[in-house]
C-alpha cells in the first residue's frame, strides 16, 4: 500500500476537524461496506465477571466508528465476529467492553483480563494490534502478542479467540503461529502513528470502561 | 564509611533485635571491623586514598580488593570448585565494598550520576532478589499510596541501611502525589 | 493523465516508493527536530535549585521536568554553559582543538531546549565529526540481534555462535512467544561464548522478567529498559523516571551492566507528543538516562524508525539523537537495528551516519539472522548482507567490528553451539534437542530449515525451570559434564564479571581474554588527524583479507 497525498489529506482533515470539536463528517462520502460503523450499544460501567467460562475483549473508544476497519481493511464487525467465533468454538462466551482510559494494547488487554471471570482477556486496537492477557501477569507481559497489525488477518482473530478460550479453560495450547514481516514497518509505521494519534483523541478518563453489546 | 557484608549486617540486626546489650553490640561491631581490616577489606576512605582510573580495571589491577559477597577472591572461583559443588550462586554475587570502589572510580572520572547509581546499588546488595523486585514493581505508576511509599522508604533506611535508595523513594512519593501517579489516581 | 511518461512508470516501481512518507504535522509532534511548539532555551536557578527551565516555572513541572531538574542539570556549571551562544557551542563540537572533556564539562549545565538549539545548527557531516570526537569508548564495537520466528533453541545457539565469531561484542535476543524468554537467554549465553569468549548477551522482554533473568545469571547485561519523553507515554510504558532509576540501581547491585533505550518518534507513535518535535523529546529521554546514573543508552529511534524516517530531516534527527547521547557522556548503542525502508540505497545511507564516525555499537542490533527471523521486526541489514559489510570496511578502511570468516569455521562453531545446547537441555530438564535439530541448525539459513518443536512442552518446561531456582552455575555444570569444558569456563568467566563490577562503567565490553575495555581504560582521545581510533596495523591486515580477494600469486 502506498500513502497518497489525497489519503493523507483526508485523514488529516478528518482528525483536525475532530480536534476542533466540529461534528466530524462521515469518514468517506463514497462509503463502502467496510466503512459502515459498528453498531455498538454502551450498557454502563463494566463489572468484574464471575463466570469462569467467559473471555473479555476490550477495544479502544474509536474502535468500530473511527476507523471502522483494521490497517489491512478488515471490518471491525468481522474482527469481533471472528474472535467471538473462536471463543465459542471452545464452548466459552465472549463479553465486550470499551475502554475509554487507554489506547495502549497491553493495558487494554490487561484491563480485559482483570474484568474477565476466567482471568483471560483480549485487547484489540483499531488498527488490529492484539494481545491475549492473563490477570496475574504484569501489564507489559502477555500470553500471546500480535504486534504487527498488518499481519493480523481474519483467521488470526479467530485463532486468537480460540487460544484465549483454551487458556481460560486451563489448557496449554499451541501458540498461534508467530508471523513476522520486516517490511511492515517501512510501509505502515508512519500511517500507524497517524491512526494512533486519532485513536487517543477519543479517550475520556471520566467514562472509564463500559460494557458494550452489538446492536 | 564502613560497609558490611549481608551476613554481618544480618548478624548485627539479629543481636539488636535479641535485646543484646549495647556493649555486646559494640563488641560485635568491633569484631567485624577488626576482621575486615585484617583482611584488608576496610572501606577505601579509611585507607587514606581514594581509588581512581589508575586502579581500573579492579579485576586486574586491584585483585586484592575484589571479593565476592561471601568473601571469595576472583582466583578462588574456579571451575573445579563449581563442579565439586563447593561454590554456590550466592558465592559469586557482588558485594557492597566492590560497588563502593567502583563508585570512587566513577567519581574520579567525572561521572557523578553514575557514582550515585552505584551508591544506591551498593545499598541494594543487602536486599534479597524477591524483595527488590517487589520494591521496583511498587514504584511503578499507580501501585502505591503515598503512605505506603513512605513506609517503604523507612524499610529501606531501617532494615537495609539504604538511605540513598530511601531518598529516591521519598522524592518519588512527593512527585507522584503532585502528578497523580499514586494508587487510585487512575 | 492518459499517457504515462515511461521513466515515471519505472520510478514508480522502485523500492523507495513502497515506503510511507508523511508531511510534517506540528500539532501532534510529527516533526523531526524543528517544531514551532518546541520551547525556547532558558534556565533560572535560585539558591542552587532550578526554578525555571525552558520557560516552564518549577511549579508547573511535570514528572520528567522534575527529574531532569533534580538529577541531571548541574547547577554549578549551568550559568557558564547556558551563556554560550548556541552557534558557538555547536562550533566547539566540531573544533578539533576543543577536547571532548572540555565539552563534557559544560554540557551538564544545558537544558533540553538548549541542547536542541545547538544540534539544530549542525549538518550531518558536522554531527558525524562530533560523534567521532565525543563517543566514550575509543574502539568501536557492534551488536547483533539473534532471534527466530519459531523460538527454536538449537538455531538460536548456532546463530549466537556465528554472531560472536564474526565479531559482534554484544548479542541481543527477544521472543516470538513471551514465555520463551529464559530458554532464548540460555541459547545466547551458550552460543555467544562458543563463538567468542567474553561476548555479552541479553534477552529483551518485560522489565521485571528481564531483571529476574539477569539475577539468575542467564544474561550478562540488559538494554530494553525503555524511557520516554512525555509523562503520559512514560506511564503507558508502566514506569516513571524514579521507578526506572531504582531499576537501574537494582541491576548494578547484582553486578549487571545495563543501558536504557529510547528513540525519536516513540511519543508521537504512542499518541502523546504534546506537540513537541521528536528530537526535543528524545533529548529529555537522554537527560533522564543521565540523571538516573545509567552508563549508556540505546537510541537512534529504534523500533519507531518508520516515524522519523517518514518525515523531512528525520534521519538527520536520528543521528543528532546519537550525538546528544555522547554529548552527555553516555555509551551509545546507535540504532540501525530496525527496517525502515524498502530501498537498499536509503538503508545504507542511513547506516553510514554511524558507521563512518564510529560509535560504541554501530548497530544496536545488526540482524545476525535473516530478516524474516528477526523478531525485532527486522533490522536495517541482515545475515545476507555480511559480505557487503566486510567489503565496506575494506573499501573505506573503516571498522564496524566485523571480521572475515570461512565457511568451515562457521560450520564448526555453529555445530559446537548446537551440541552444547543439546547437552544443557538434557541436564536442566528441557525437552530434548534431537540430533536432527543439531544438524539442521548447523547448516541452516534460517528457521525455515528447522523442524518444528512441541511448543506447549517447551513452555511447560520453562515454567518448571523458573520455579526450580536454577542459575547460570547449573549451565556451567551441565556444559562441563558433557565435555564442553572450555564453554563452561567461559560461562563462568562471564558470571565472574559480576563480582568485579568493572563492566558497570561507561561503554564497557569484554574481550576474548575477559579483559574489560571501557571509556576509562579505552578512552576516546580524538583530537583530529592522527589521534583517536585508527584502523591500522594487525587489525587492518585482518580486514583487508576477505576470502574472495584474488592474490597476485594465484594468477
Amino acid at each position: 500500500m502506498k500513502l497518497t497525498e489525497e489519503m493523507l489529506r483526508q485523514i488529516i482533515t478528518e482528525v483536525v476537524g475532530q480536534m476542533a470539536g466540529g461534528a466530524a463528517a462521515p469518514a468517506s462520502a463514497a462509503a463502502v461496506d467496510t466503512d459502515k460503523p459498528l453498531d455498538f450499544i454502551e450498557k454502563g460501567p463494566a463489572q468484574a465477571g464471575s463466570n469462569p467460562k467467559e473471555v473479555v475483549i476490550a477495544v479502544p473508544p474509536g474502535f468500530g466508528t473511527t476507523p471502522t476497519k483494521t490497517i489491512i481493511d478488515i471490518p471491525h464487525s468481522v474482527v469481533l465476529a471472528e474472535v467471538a467465533a473462536g471463543i465459542e468454538e471452545e464452548g466459552l462466551t465472549a463479553r465486550f467492553v470499551r475502554n475509554y482510559q487507554t489506547a495502549d494494547v497491553a493495558f487494554l488487554a490487561h484491563s480485559a483480563a482483570q474484568l474477565s471471570g476466567s482471568g483471560v482477556g483480549i485487547g484489540i486496537l483499531s488498527r488490529g494490534t492484539s494481545v491475549i492477557h492473563q490477570k496475574d501477569l504484569a501489564p507489559l507481559q502477555n500470553l500471546e502478542l500480535f504486534p504487527q497489525a498488518p499481519l493480523v488477518e481474519a483467521e488470526t482473530f479467530r485463532a486468537i479467540g480460540k487460544n484465549a478460550a483454551k487458556y481460560a479453560k486451563g489448557e496449554n495450547p499451541n501458540p498461534v503461529p508467530v508471523k513476522n514481516d520486516p517490511m511492515a514497518r517501512p510501509r505502515y509505521q508512519g500511517l500507524a502513528a497517524l491512526l494512533h494519534n486519532k485513536e487517543v483523541q477519543f479517550l475520556d478518563p471520566q467514562k472509564k470502561i463500559l460494557e458494550v453489546v452489538q446492536g | 564509611m564502613v560497609s558490611f557484608t549481608k551476613d554481618q549486617i544480618a548478624d548485627i540486626i539479629r543481636k539488636v533485635g535479641d535485646g543484646t546489650s549495647p556493649e555486646a553490640l559494640e563488641s560485635a561491631v568491633k569484631n567485624v571491623l577488626a576482621k575486615l581490616q585484617s583482611e584488608g577489606l576496610s572501606a577505601p576512605a579509611s585507607q587514606g586514598g581514594k581509588l581512581d582510573a589508575s586502579s581500573y580495571p579492579l579485576g586486574i589491577k586491584r585483585k586484592d580488593l575484589v571479593k565476592s559477597a561471601t568473601g571469595l577472591g576472583l582466583d578462588d572461583i574456579t571451575i573445579e570448585k563449581v563442579i565439586a559443588g563447593d561454590i554456590q550462586f550466592d558465592d559469586i554475587k557482588t558485594r557492597p565494598e566492590t560497588l563502593a570502589y567502583q563508585n570512587e572510580i566513577a567519581k574520579s572520572v567525572n561521572r557523578p550520576n553514575l557514582a550515585n547509581n552505584l551508591a544506591r546499588a551498593g545499598e541494594m546488595t543487602r536486599i534479597p532478589d524477591a524483595r527488590l523486585l517487589e520494591m521496583y514493581n511498587f514504584l511503578r505508576p499507580y501501585r502505591a499510596t503515598k503512605q505506603e511509599m513512605i513506609s517503604m522508604a523507612e524499610e529501606l533506611e531501617e532494615k537495609y541501611q539504604a538511605p540513598a535508595c530511601a531518598k529516591l523513594v521519598r522524592e518519588a512519593a512527593d512527585v507522584y502525589e503532585k502528578n497523580n501517579r499514586l494508587k487510585g489516581d487512575r | 493523465m492518459q499517457k504515462r511518461q515511461k521513466r515515471f512508470e519505472v520510478l514508480e516501481q522502485r523500492a523507495v516508493n513502497k515506503d510511507g512518507f508523511i508531511k510534517e504535522w506540528d500539532e501532534v509532534g510529527l516533526v523531526a527536530m524543528d517544531s514551532p511548539y518546541d520551547p525556547k532555551p532558558g534556565l533560572k536557578i535560585e539558591n542552587g535549585k532550578v526554578v525555571e527551565m525552558d520557560g516552564i516555572p518549577c511549579a508547573e513541572f511535570d514528572m520528567i521536568d522534575t527529574f531532569i531538574a533534580n538529577h541531571c542539570i548541574d547547577v554549578n556549571v549551568a550559568a557558564e554553559a547556558m551563556a554560550i551562544d548556541s552557534l558557538e557551542f555547536a562550533k566547539k563540537l566540531v573544533d578539533i582543538n576543543v577536547s571532548g572533556a572540555e565539552i563534557k564539562r559544560l554540557v551538564p549545565g544545558l537544558t533540553p531546549a538548549k541542547i536542541l538549539d545547538v544540534l539544530k545548527k549542525m549538518n550531518v557531516v558536522e554531527l558525524m565529526m562530533a560523534m567521532q570526537k565525543l563517543r566514550c569508548r575509543k574502539t568501536p564495537a557492534n551488536q547483533a540481534h539473534i532471534t527466530n520466528v519459531k523460538d527454536t533453541p538449537a538455531l538460536l545457539a548456532a546463530d549466537a555462535a556465528e554472531g560472536s565469531y564474526r565479531g559482534f561484542q554484544e548479542l541481543e535476543t527477544t521472543v516470538g512467544i513471551a514465555r520463551y524468554a529464559p530458554m532464548n537467554a540460555i541459547a545466547l549465553l551458550i552460543g555467544g561464548q562458543v563463538g567468542c569468549r567474553g561476548t555479552l548477551t541479553q534477552c529483551a522482554v518485560e522489565e521485571a522478567m528481564e531483571l529476574q533473568m539477569g539475577m539468575k545469571g542467564l544474561t550478562a547485561y540488559a538494554e530494553t529498559v525503555s524511557v520516554y519523553g512525555t509523562d503520559q507515554v512514560f506511564v503507558d510504558g508502566d514506569d516513571t523516571p524514579w521507578s526506572k532509576a531504582f531499576l537501574a540501581s537494582a541491576y548494578a547491585s547484582r553486578g549487571i551492566k545495563m543501558r536504557f533505550t529510547s528513540g525519536t518518534g516513540s511519543e508521537v507513535q504512542m499518541g502523546y507528543a504534546n506537540k513537541k518535535s521528536m528530537l526535543y523529546l528524545e533529548i529529555k529521554c537522554i537527560m533522564i538516562t543521565k540523571g538516573a546514573g545509567v552508563q549508556g543508552l540505546q537510541n537512534g529511534s529504534i523500533s519507531c524508525i518508520g516515524v522519523p524516517g517518514a518525515v523531512p530531516g528525520g534521519i538527520r534527527a536520528v543521528l543528532a539523537e546519537n550525538v546528544a547521547t555522547v554529548l552527555l557522556d553516555l555509551e551509545v548503542a546507535s540504532g540501525n537495528d530496525q527496517t525502515f525502508t524498502h530501498s537498499p540505497i536509503r538503508n545504507t545511507a542511513r547506516m553510514l551516519m554511524q558507521f563512518l564516525p564510529g560509535t560504541d555499537y554501530v548497530f544496536s542490533g545488526y540482524s545476525g539472522v535473516p530478516n524474516y527471523d528477526n523478531m525485532f521486526a527486522g533490522s536495517t541489514h541482515d545475515s545476507d548482507d555480511f559480505d557487503d559489510m566486510l567489503v565496506l570496511q575494506r573499501d573505506l578502511q573503516c571498522d564496524m567490528a566485523l571480521r572475515p570468516v570461512t565457511e568451515e569455521q562457521i560450520i564448526a562453531v555453529r555445530n559446537k553451539a548446537a551440541r552444547a545446547m543439546q547437552a544443557v537441555f538434557q541436564e536442566v530438564g528441557f525437552p530434548a534437542i534431537t540430533d536432527e535439530e543439531v544438524e539442521a541448525a548447523t547448516y541452516a539459513h534460517g528457521s525455515k530449515d528447522m523442524p518444528d518443536r512441541n511448543q506447549p512442552e517447551d513452555l511447560r518446561a520453562i515454567e518448571e525451570f523458573l520455579k526450580s531456582g536454577k542459575t547460570g552455575l547449573d549451565i556451567v555444570r551441565a556444559l562441563h559434564k558433557h565435555g564442553f569444558q572450555d564453554v563452561a569456563e567461559s560461562v563462568l568467566g562471564m558470571l565472574k564479571q559480576k563480582v568485579s563490577g568493572d563492566y558497570l562503567h561507561t561503554s564497557a565490553i569484554v574481550d576474548e581474554n575477559f579483559n574489560v575495555k571501557s571509556a576509562i581504560n579505552d578512552r576516546n582521545d580524538y583530537m583530529g588527524p592522527g589521534t583517536g581510533y585508527r584502523l591500522e596495523g594487525e587489525r587492518w591486515e585482518l580486514l583487508k583479507n576477505i576470502p574472495q580477494a584474488i592474490s597476485p600469486e594465484d594468477i
